[in-house]
């Protein structure tokens, strides 16, 4: 049961605020802890400030993450949802720095716990933080494996790779890990990825963000081509190495009934904007933000009168045919006034709950 | 009316020459679709809804059982005879980016088989056009944007619109929809949902609905029927609300316990019932065939095969030698 100790731990929290932090402060806003966001609930272990992510397309650069702020709270499952194109992925990818071209950060901040802001490392600093600090299951990642050789081996090359030398213990740890999410970790370790089915595969890839110890796991939909009895098992598991590990931890789903049930908080996102953010019950029971309602409004759902779902209007917005002026939302928004478009609408902050929205704010008022 | 009796599929197997065990991908299904009617069908993966799907189409034999199309069996027909029978049963792809050519504009894509239709009916190039125009604002498109339009200038949602409004155009009995919204973006799919269940009222189409989503189907088949299949045999049959709400069979419960619960506007069900392990279908299990994953397994589960039988006197069906009625779904708060 010795694994069982060290997977409790905390492991490599204390040690890197003396290392990669402390190569890192040669930008003035990594070395300062910039005070909890609007609506923060208890102390963050990642904080994005003002972030805008832009894509150079042929009708010039165009932002996918517009001025978005996000605090992820320490010891919680924050969870990020919103339609393809809406800018969740990229903003998950600056948590890594490893947004690619044609895509670049043109401003904020991205303060990890331990690192320091993120945007400022490169190299093996930057290396060093991804895994042992930040582990990141791809989208897809249940394909993502390596088809000519056994997971075991590509989990050394992972080790290697971040100059861990004792791949025994990397083993041992990833056999504890396996076992717990009710694998055979011999078999799973020997397998090549074909033999694993999809849920198998994609715990596999929680395995390989986490055996390094990382203390901020990001989820890129976790549960999307799983069916339900495998979506179920996932979640537990993430809900059950979460609470294990203290980790703290980012999903992000398209799947507003995914992130409704494993979240303790959500963000909505739209348009390269966070329109709302709070407790997922209070923004699950009441959402502010009109994006927000038509989504919970327009969610088959097995409990209630599934006569009053409802779908939403229009489309999902592209880079191109996002606004350029006012309120994203608008073209598609039931409540819009004139003045919607006018200007960007700030957060209206109420109870550990914001949104973004000029005509909700009334409501308030 | 499609009627369909114990219908089989056994697959050649996979693996090495000495390991090579056929897989049972259907194993006597019984089905009626009623005209107008729509029939949902969930299950995990491989448990054979698609293979199901794609007999009905004709896209697939089945090598057991019967299947009447208009109360003709199909069994009896030459397979070239067979085509104008499967022709009033159409898919709806899971994936309309791969199920339109990318190289044709929606006009064309729509015109190849209304001229078809044209031609049996002595219709002109008119009213091609005119049929085309019609179906198109009958799937919600606006025809002036869509029809000089290719796919890829089109969103998911759209594109799926489209592949609807071509299987309607040979005027088909019944629409066959296997997981058609699970690529489609979350805010559109509730509309595809709804053209789908719209149309049973609007053209008299009936539908058969293929989902591992129940709550989609709950939607999509209100009033209907559903069943649900594992490894290739209907486990639970009943009315869609019925079997959701007062599910009897352990696999059914273990389908409605894994659907998340959505804090602050649900509550979870008094009950959850998780299988002991997961889907193995190397093995053939000498009695029931969920025995080895369920959670309330006795031991005359090992050495009897349960058949689908009444619950009491209501429509209700399932397959479990101990049947017991457990509340797993979650509950609205509001």
């Amino acid at each position: 049961m010795t694994w069982i100790a060290r997977l409790s731990r905390p492991a490599g929290r204390t040690v890197p605020t003396a290392g990669p932090a402390a190569d890192g402060p040669a930008d003035p806003a990594a070395s300062a802890d910039p005070a909890d966001g609007p609506g923060a609930a208890g102390p963050a272990a990642v904080r994005v400030r003002d972030l805008t992510v832009a894509f150079g397309t042929r009708e010039g650069p165009l932002p996918a993450v517009s001025s978005v702020s996000l605090d992820l709270t320490r010891g919680q499952i924050t969870g990020l949802v919103g339609e393809s194109g809406s800018g969740k992925s990229t903003l998950a990818l600056t948590l890594l720095n490893a947004v690619s071209d044609p895509g670049t950060v043109t401003a904020g901040s991205v303060w990890v716990d331990g690192v320091g802001n993120v945007l400022a490392l490169h190299g093996g600093d930057l290396r060093r933080a991804r895994g042992a600090q930040i582990g990141y299951v791809f989208q897809a990642s249940q394909n993502s494996l390596n088809p000519l050789k056994p997971v075991g081996k590509q989990l050394l090359d992972l080790g290697r790779s971040h100059g861990e030398r004792d791949g025994r213990a990397l083993l041992r740890q990833a056999r504890g890990l396996l076992d717990h999410m009710g694998l055979d970790a011999a078999r799973v370790l020997s397998s090549y990825q074909h033999e694993l089915s999809g849920g198998m595969r994609q715990r596999v890839g929680i395995v390989f963000a986490l055996v390094l110890n990382a203390h901020v796991l990001i989820l890129d939909e976790p549960t999307t081509a799983l069916d339900m009895l495998s979506q179920a098992s996932v979640l537990d598991i993430i809900r059950k190495v979460h609470a294990e590990r203290h980790l703290t931890t980012l999903i992000i789903s398209h799947d507003v009934g995914v992130i409704g049930d494993v979240a303790d908080r959500m963000a909505v996102m739209y348009a390269g904007r966070i329109v709302e953010e709070g407790p997922t019950a209070a923004v699950l029971a009441s959402p502010r933000h009109p994006y927000t309602r038509a989504l919970v409004n327009a969610m088959p759902r097995i409990a209630g009168d599934i006569t009053q779902a409802r779908p939403l209007p229009g489309r999902p917005p592209d880079l191109a045919s996002i606004p350029a002026r006012g309120c994203v939302f608008r073209p598609r928004c039931p409540l819009a006034v004139e003045s919607c478009g006018d200007a960007e609408p700030a957060d209206t902050v109420a109870a550990g709950h914001r949104f973004a929205c000029f005509v909700a704010a009334e409501e308030d008022a | 009316m499609i009627t369909a009796r114990a219908i089989t599929r056994t697959f050649a197997g996979r693996g090495g020459m000495l390991q090579r065990e056929p897989v049972r991908a259907l194993r006597g299904v019984d089905f009626t679709i009623p005209d107008r009617g729509a029939v949902s069908f969930i299950g995990e993966s491989g448990c054979g809804k698609t293979t199901l799907g794609r007999i009905l189409c004709g896209f697939e034999e089945f090598d057991g059982g019967e299947l009447h199309i208009d109360g003709q069996s199909m069994g009896e027909l030459r397979p070239r005879d067979r085509a104008p029978y499967f022709r009033r049963i159409q898919m709806i792809h899971q994936d309309p980016y791969s199920a339109l050519n990318p190289t044709r504009t929606i006009g064309q894509i729509l015109a190849d088989p209304l001229e078809l239709r044209a031609r049996q009916r002595d219709a002109d190039a008119a009213w091609i056009r005119r049929r085309r125009a019609e179906l198109l604002e009958l799937v919600g498109l606006d025809p002036d944007y869509v029809l000089p339009r290719y796919p890829h200038m089109l969103s998911g949602g759209m594109r799926q619109r489209v592949v609807i409004a071509r299987a309607l155009t040979v005027d088909p009995e019944v629409l066959v929809a296997d997981e058609a919204v699970s690529m489609i973006d979350v805010s559109l799919r509730l509309g595809i949902l709804q053209l789908l269940r719209d149309l049973r009222e609007e053209v008299g189409v009936s539908l058969l609905f293929i989902t591992h989503d129940v709550a989609t189907a709950r939607y999509v088949g209100l009033g209907g029927e559903l069943y649900v299949i594992y490894r290739g045999m209907v486990v639970e049959r009943g009315g869609t609300d019925t079997v959701i709400q007062q599910p009897t069979h352990p696999y059914t419960q273990c389908l409605l316990s894994a659907i998340p619960v959505l804090r602050g506007i649900e509550e979870p069900g008094p009950e959850r019932i998780i299988p002991t392990g997961p889907l193995d279908d190397r093995t053939e299990p000498p009695g029931c065939l969920f025995e080895p994953r369920c959670p309330f397994a006795a031991a005359d589960c090992r050495a009897t095969v349960p058949a689908l039988g009444r619950l009491g006197d209501t429509e209700q069906e399932h397959a479990c030698l101990h049947p017991a009625r457990r509340s797993v779904v979650a509950v609205g708060l509001r």
